[in-house]
């Protein structure tokens, strides 16, 4: 089998133990890698109802068959488990040399299972295991457990840890690698933490089988020089993914002050430009030509990495407009390994609910100190962040009085930094994400505006949706490579069906990815299904303040919209005709038997939850 | 007749500047206003007029607040 190596090292840290174990042709065929392989060792492994932070849940780290080889932007990993902030199937991707390092060790994915009894590191150096005590560095940041390693095993390891946040088991506490890499915000380092799994350190010296090695490598350097090119410019490395925050000031789309403004007047002073004017550091991940990681000294004097995501949420969203702050507050994140995007959701929504006399405490918008303070009790778990370190979904049930409303949330995943508050087709692309309000899976803003319009509610925008899942969640998920050159430089999807054929010696269609791709979905919708049996297609709406006249702008483009609940319900039934799933968002068993989920089906019906 | 035209982006650089007050005549179009003003269109570009999308021919008002950026998808 060229183009993956066809092993998983599964690792059991309750006894110490490990073994390689090898996978079939027909599986690397129907699930590719990465989250292909994650989805479906999940839902066939794990015993439904299983507590996300017990030592029932398996933790993932899967590559496929692009990761690691000179192709551009294949330095990224997937880490997979059951989410502790959803309840379903969590994941997310990162930069790191461990998608190359694993690979070079004679893997595909790794497994983790069981639980350590006392702190524990893993040393994963080709075929051997070692289970090393991880005290020097327990109860440590990231940044300092990373430089631990780097000093121990060298630099050129592939390292993935948690800080502090992970440890506690903050149900969005994130895995780390690199300078400024982060992945898995949902709860993926919450995981490793119940483990009590500091860090994993992967060396390896093995070639990685491809099926033309030359072709590969010719062309994977012709085009990392021609997208380095292309991005010089027009990408991302210019003001990084931060350049997009001027235009959803200018659309009303930005978050500010927990979504419930989607402009301020004051978004300049922490937008790209002001970022790039700030740099001090570029950072890119492995195999990457078009670094988009802009690092600026934050108000202490620290190195941070910033992207669009986390200033928007730790900026606007809690009206802080001062980027030195929004930098501290995103270098907190980052070395207590907490998602900067939940943390700003969360944050944000407990000064809502204070302003809103739903709860009381000592924070307000605008209060960079008093956010500083909560991480770190968010982290530690200490005082109200224990509460606040479930997430703004169990904050909004304990506080009651109607909070949920305006906790910004979807299936307990808080959201993504685009405020649709009168943007139709993303609020369903985030409604339909199969992990929670998460940007990653499909983002039409663009289209919507140019291609049709904000006010439509039709199946065009249903499709489009699911066209960009195909690609982004699908193809880029499952083969492992970074979706921004595709994405913001234009570099033809074509390319990577190429790539697949270089590494595995497969002449696919795109698509045949695509019915990977839809395959994946769907198996996602059934492992839903199975943690949540009374679950509707309400799993699928946005927070109701979304669809509240009373929070609809009184100024701007958008002044007086808001989401219509009714037409909202008609755009999600054209997502679920168009996918092939009944009213409750449910794939049928049509649809699964026509993407070879009949084994799947069989094993859902045992549950009686099929239509 | 007087308007306010930003560019984002990478778009800055070729236009020479971010944010700036023109004085263009009255019936100028987006595309003519984005012709006079040499911002590079090579690549594709969404313009917003007041925060609404806006096409090529339309015509600028005194007052408006011109937005020219890449097509971005979202990161």
């Amino acid at each position: 089998m060229k183009g993956w190596i066809g092993r998983i090292l599964r690792i059991d840290l309750t006894s110490k133990t490990f073994k390689a174990e090898s996978f079939s042709e027909e599986f690397a065929h129907t699930w590719v890698g990465g989250r292909g392989f994650a989805a479906k060792i999940l839902y066939d492994e794990l015993a439904p109802g299983i507590d996300p932070l017990g030592p029932s849940n398996k933790f993932i780290v899967a590559l496929g068959p692009l990761s690691g080889i000179p192709a551009p932007n294949t330095g990224k990993a997937l880490v997979a488990a059951k989410s502790p902030s959803t309840g379903g199937y969590g994941d997310g991707n990162l930069g790191t040399r461990v998608a190359l390092q694993l690979r070079k060790a004679g893997y595909d994915a790794l497994i983790v299972e069981g639980k350590a009894d006392t702190p524990t590191m893993l040393v994963i150096e080709d075929d051997q295991v070692g289970f090393l005590p991880a005290d020097a560095v327990w109860g440590k940041g990231t940044y300092d457990t990373n430089d631990w390693i780097y000093a121990t095993y060298g630099e050129g390891v592939g390292v993935l840890n948690i800080g502090q946040a992970g440890e506690n088991m903050v149900r969005y506490a994130v895995v780390r690698s690199l300078e400024g890499r982060a992945g898995g915000r949902t709860g993926m380092g919450a995981v490793m933490g119940s483990k009590m799994l500091k860090a994993i350190v992967v060396k390896g010296t093995k070639p990685i089988p491809q099926a033309d090695p030359e072709g590969m490598k010719a062309v994977g350097l012709r085009d990392l020089r021609e997208v380095h090119r292309i991005d010089k410019e027009s990408g991302w490395s210019i003001q990084s993914t931060n350049a997009v925050l001027s235009w959803c000031n200018e659309v009303a789309a930005l978050p500010v002050r927990n979504f419930r403004k989607t402009s301020h007047p004051d978004a300049w002073k922490v937008d790209g430009e002001r970022l790039n004017a700030a740099r001090v550091a570029t950072y890119g991940c492995p195999n990457c030509t078009m670094h988009c990681g802009i690092a600026m000294h934050d108000d202490e004097g620290r190195v941070s990495e910033l992207d669009y995501e986390n200033v928007a949420l730790l900026g606007p969203n809690l009206e802080i407009f001062d980027l030195g702050q929004v930098a501290s507050l995103n270098y907190l994140c980052d070395d207590y390994g907490l998602d900067t995007m939940s943390t700003g959701c969360v944050l944000s929504f407990y000064a809502d609910a204070i302003d809103h006399g739903d709860t009381s405490g000592d924070f307000a918008f605008g209060d960079a100190s008093a956010a500083k303070v909560l991480m770190g009790m968010i982290a530690r778990r200490e005082g109200i962040g224990d509460l606040l370190a479930n997430g703004a979904l169990a904050a909004a049930r304990t506080f009651g009085r109607g909070s949920e409303a305006y906790a910004m949330q979807i299936k307990g995943l808080e959201m993504a930094a685009y405020n649709c508050k009168y943007i139709p087709g993303q609020a369903l692309a985030l409604g339909v994400s199969p992990i929670g309000a998460h940007h990653k899976e499909a983002w039409i803003i663009t289209f919507e505006l140019k291609e049709t319009s904000r006010d439509s509610y039709g199946p065009e925008k249903a499709q489009k949706i699911i066209d960009l899942q195909r690609i982004r969640g699908g193809l880029f998920e499952c083969v492992v490579s970074c979706r921004f050159p595709w994405i913001e430089n234009g570099w033809g999807i074509e390319h990577y069906p190429h790539y697949f054929k270089l590494s595995t010696g497969l002449d696919w269609t795109l698509d045949d990815f695509w019915t990977v791709s839809d395959r994946v979905y769907a198996l996602l919708k059934l492992f839903w299904l199975r943690e949540h049996p009374q679950t509707d297609r309400t799993s699928d709406f946005p927070p109701a303040v979304w669809f509240d006249p009373a929070n609809a702008d009184t100024e701007g483009p958008i002044a007086g919209r808001h989401l219509d609940y009714d037409k909202y319900d008609g755009l999600l039934q054209h997502y679920y005709d168009l996918r092939g799933y009944d009213r409750r968002g449910i794939p049928t068993r049509d649809t699964l038997h026509r993407l070879g989920l009949s084994a799947e089906a069989v094993s859902a019906e045992e549950f009686g939850l099929l239509r | 007749m007087k308007l306010t035209v930003k560019v984002i982006g990478s778009l800055i650089e070729t236009a020479g500047f971010s944010e700036k007050e023109f004085d263009v005549p009255a019936g100028t179009t987006v595309g003519g206003l984005t012709a006079l003003l040499t911002i590079d269109r090579t690549r594709p570009v969404i313009i917003t007029r007041n925060g609404h999308a806006a096409a090529d021919g339309d015509e600028v008002a005194s007052g408006d607040r011109v937005v020219v950026s890449p097509v971005y998808s979202g990161g």
